[in-house]
């Protein structure tokens, strides 16, 4: 037992260890190639490392021969995998150049299958034993050397400048540690220990191979790295799961429900939140199907059709239905989900969040009512202020219905009676009577406690109800109505009730506006245009005029009458804001005499002939 | 039914009203012109024999009471009906003492409505009356010498023959001549008919006389 006899197998063992270690890492792991690729070379070292002490006991030439065949073949797989390693664990390497450096030593290992000559040695003379300290003796070799050797060392020096220019392209990119203690080992104790083993296979050192120390190096620096990954990668799973902890808190604080739908397997995967949202029990299988039958069914068809639509489009989309829950109740969820699309853009998943918006949607239907309600009572009211005139629209029609009929009796009181004029009279009296119903009727709707009923409307013939309800209003103030409708408008999507609200309200607003006015300057205009998508109405006069800040007149309780509550044009807001349009007053002469208000909706689109 | 009953102008923007009222007073045996507005009844007006206006007061543009400023003021004498779809109390006022003969609420009874359209042709008639005699007055009037008109001025200021010929510094026979003139000539019998005509005539006013 000498020295000799413990460093090399220590050597063999520690490589062996390392092996086995990165063996079990990398077949666990994904990707896992670095580190079975670190396992091989270990393993090919410990071969190696045995192949030289071997040697450095062999006793014969033919034993000496034999061992150095061996060493070698795994010389030329410790090329072969120290290039492969560098290629995955870098991915920064030449492609020619790795290939060429394994490429030329395995050519060069061809010699040591030929019968004669072998790779290093033309000729082997001889051997002898020299004795060293400690009393260890090793075998050295005496030949001629063969000139193919030196392809085999070229495949080295390949490698050594494969692996250079790997790590200063990875060092460019950032991993400059990797770079410098991987790029740094193998290129320094490659070079020292090939130029070793060179000198010894020329004879001009006596010593054994000690190439395998140097790779045992080469290794250290390698795991270290690799199991650097490894920690890194354990770091990174605990911050995974803690984020994962944070996302479930803040999704569970905000009541959102996740899902994953698999378009491939068609699956959803859900969190349980969202099972409870849906009425879907914990365990139970959910695709498509069975999550559009927990839907209302007025809903089903417009959430399938937003689905198919975002696959279509950029993938992204929001969506809100009901949900249809098991004892009877309805379930609002808002829902928004992404999309994901594979390489091909071809769609693979969809990701998406819901969330119970039924509160929501109560505080809003009850603002709605609320809105109704005030709405209707500031109607009321208006008519009210209106009721002078109305009475007079009624009582015109039966004015002229009792004087037709009167006119009637004495006509046929006549010898002979005038049938033919009887007739006229009878049917006058039936329009009338029309006529005094069609003022009820409207009447009626404008006092009605409706529902917002929306539907294409002529904007021209709102103004026409209206302006037939204050036609005697306005003769009985002495005011003179101007016109200048555009006769054909587009359509708007509106409650009719509602914008006669609005226009009475700011019919009658104009017309107080004008009470202190000269009798002859009470002038009214109501004007219709159509412009960028918008129907236009604007109602005129040349009153006392608005506040410095016009939109003032549009807060609650800002009123300039003494019976007024001051909620007519706030209110009128609110219903034309509902409408998705714009209402807003300006000044309309230059002495700031004078208002103008202004209401825009948006049209509806029409076919254009 | 003849057509001596009169003319009734009828205006009432509501054409519905208008042809109801129309039919009323045809029936009637009247004559009926209807106008929807004051400005085509203005520009189409001619004075005619007996005529009356049937006015709604709540029209556009010119209303009623506003029209019968405008006829005042440029002379025609038309005795008007108001017609009114509420019963305003001021505007009737105002109504009546600028001369309105009635003024009527909607929905009016035919009889209240033919009962006031045949007053204000009474009234319309008595007009033209009175017009008529004072027309006549006037031309006997201008068929007087200055000293003739002298004369009667006196006469009707109540002094006696010999006083009006110490006043003008004549004879007391040319006097009593020149009195028996005007009597004829003014076509009058007696004393208290020619100071009547000389009312009528706006005569004297401004002498009272000291006995």
């Amino acid at each position: 037992m000498t020295w000799m006899t413990i460093m090399w197998p220590m050597a063999i063992g520690a490589c062996v260890t390392m092996g086995l270690i990165q063996l079990r890492v990398g077949l666990r792991r994904t990707p896992g190639a670095a580190h079975l690729l670190f396992s091989l070379n270990a393993i090919v070292v410990a071969i190696y490392s045995g192949c030289e002490l071997a040697l450095a006991c062999a006793d014969s030439p033919v034993e000496y021969l034999a061992w150095l065949r061996w060493l070698d073949i795994t010389a030329g797989l410790q090329v072969v995998t120290t290039a492969a390693f560098v290629w995955v664990f870098f991915g920064t390497g030449r492609k020619w150049l790795a290939l060429l450096a394994p490429g030329l030593s395995c050519l060069a290992l061809i010699a040591d299958f030929l019968p004669q000559p072998k790779l290093v040695y033309l000729q082997l003379t001889g051997i002898r034993k020299i004795q060293t300290f400690g009393g260890a003796t090793y075998t050295v070799a005496d030949g001629v050397g063969n000139p193919w050797n030196a392809i085999f060392y070229l495949g080295v020096l390949l490698l050594v400048v494969f692996v250079a220019d790997a790590s200063v392209t990875l060092w460019r990119r950032g991993s400059r540690r990797r770079a410098a203690v991987i790029g740094g080992t193998i290129t320094f104790f490659v070079l020292a220990g090939g130029t070793q083993a060179a000198l010894v296979d020329n004879g001009i050192m006596r010593t054994p191979y000690l190439l395998s120390f140097a790779y045992l190096a080469i290794l250290v620096a390698m795991g270290l790295e690799l199991s650097n990954d490894v920690l890194n990668a354990g770091q990174l799973a605990l911050d995974l799961r803690e984020g994962e902890r944070r996302l479930a808190l803040a999704a569970e604080a905000a009541n959102l429900g996740i899902w994953i739908r698999d378009l491939v397997r068609n699956e959803i995967w859900a969190t349980d939140k969202w099972r409870a949202l849906l009425g879907f029990a914990k365990s139970e299988r959910i695709d498509l199907d069975s999550y559009l039958q927990k839907l209302h069914p007025e809903d089903r068809e417009a959430v399938s059709q937003t689905f198919t639509k975002a696959v279509e489009s950029d993938g992204q989309y929001e969506t809100e239905y009901r949900v249809l829950l098991s004892d009877g109740q309805l379930r609002w969820i808002a829902s928004r989900g992404r999309v994901e699309f594979n390489g091909a853009g071809k769609p693979v998943c969809v990701r998406g969040v819901s969330v119970d918006i039924t509160m929501r949607k109560q505080a809003e239907a009850e603002s709605l009512r609320q809105r109704e309600e005030l709405a209707h009572l500031s109607r009321v009211m208006t008519l009210s202020e209106l009721s002078g005139s109305l009475a007079h629209e009624l009582n015109q029609p039966l004015a002229i219905i009792l004087t037709n009929a009167q006119a009637a009796q004495r006509l046929l009181a006549q010898s002979p009676p005038d049938l033919a004029e009887a007739r006229d009279i009878l049917a006058d009296i039936v329009m009338e009577d029309q006529r005094a119903g069609e003022v009820i009727r409207r009447l009626r709707a404008l006092l009605k406690r409706g529902e917002t009923n929306l539907q294409p409307l002529s904007i021209n013939e709102v103004i026409q109800d209206v302006v037939r309800i204050t036609r005697s209003d306005l003769i009985g103030r002495g005011i003179k109505l101007h016109h200048a409708c555009v006769g054909h408008l587009p359509r708007v999507l509106g409650d009719r009730i509602q914008l006669q609200q609005v226009l009475l309200n700011l019919i009658l607003n104009a017309c107080d506006a004008m009470a202190a006015s000269p009798p002859e300057g009470r002038q009214l205009v109501l004007a219709t245009a159509h412009r960028d998508g918008t129907v236009r109405v604007s109602v005129s006069d040349n009153g006392s005029g608005l506040p410095p800040d016009p939109e003032r007149v549009f807060e609650p309780f800002h009123t300039t009458k003494k019976h007024g509550l001051g909620l007519g044009l706030s209110i009128c807001r609110s219903i034309i804001t509902a409408h998705k349009g714009r209402l807003w007053a300006e000044t309309r002469g230059a002495a700031g005499s004078g208002a103008t208000f202004h209401i825009e909706l948006p049209a509806m689109s029409e076919a254009k002939p | 039914m003849s057509a001596t009953r009169g003319t009734v102008f009828l205006l009432d923007d509501d054409p519905g009203m208008l042809k109801a009222l129309a039919r009323l007073l045809k029936a009637e045996g009247f004559t009926v012109r209807g106008f929807t507005d004051a400005k085509t009844f203005l520009e189409s007006y001619r004075v005619e024999n007996l005529s009356c206006l049937v006015l709604d007061v709540a029209m556009p543009e010119l209303n009623g009471l506003e029209l019968q400023q405008r006829l005042t003021h440029i002379g025609v004498l038309l005795p008007i009906v108001f017609l009114t779809g509420h019963g305003d109390i001021p505007m009737s006022v105002q109504a009546i003492k600028a001369g309105a003969v009635d003024f009527l609420t909607k929905p009016v009874n035919d009889a209240d409505l033919l009962r006031a359209v045949r007053a204000a042709l009474k009234r319309a008639a008595e007009q033209r009356d009175l017009i008529a005699e004072l027309a006549s007055l006037q031309q006997r009037y201008s068929q007087l010498t200055p000293r003739e008109r002298e004369v009667m001025e006196h006469v009707v200021a109540g002094k006696l023959n010999k006083q009006i010929a110490g006043n003008l510094g004549i004879g007391e026979h040319t006097i009593k001549v020149h009195r028996a003139r005007v009597m004829e000539k003014m076509g009058v019998d007696s004393l208290a008919d020619l100071v009547r005509a000389a009312e009528r005539l706006g005569l004297g006013q401004h002498s009272t006389s000291p006995r």
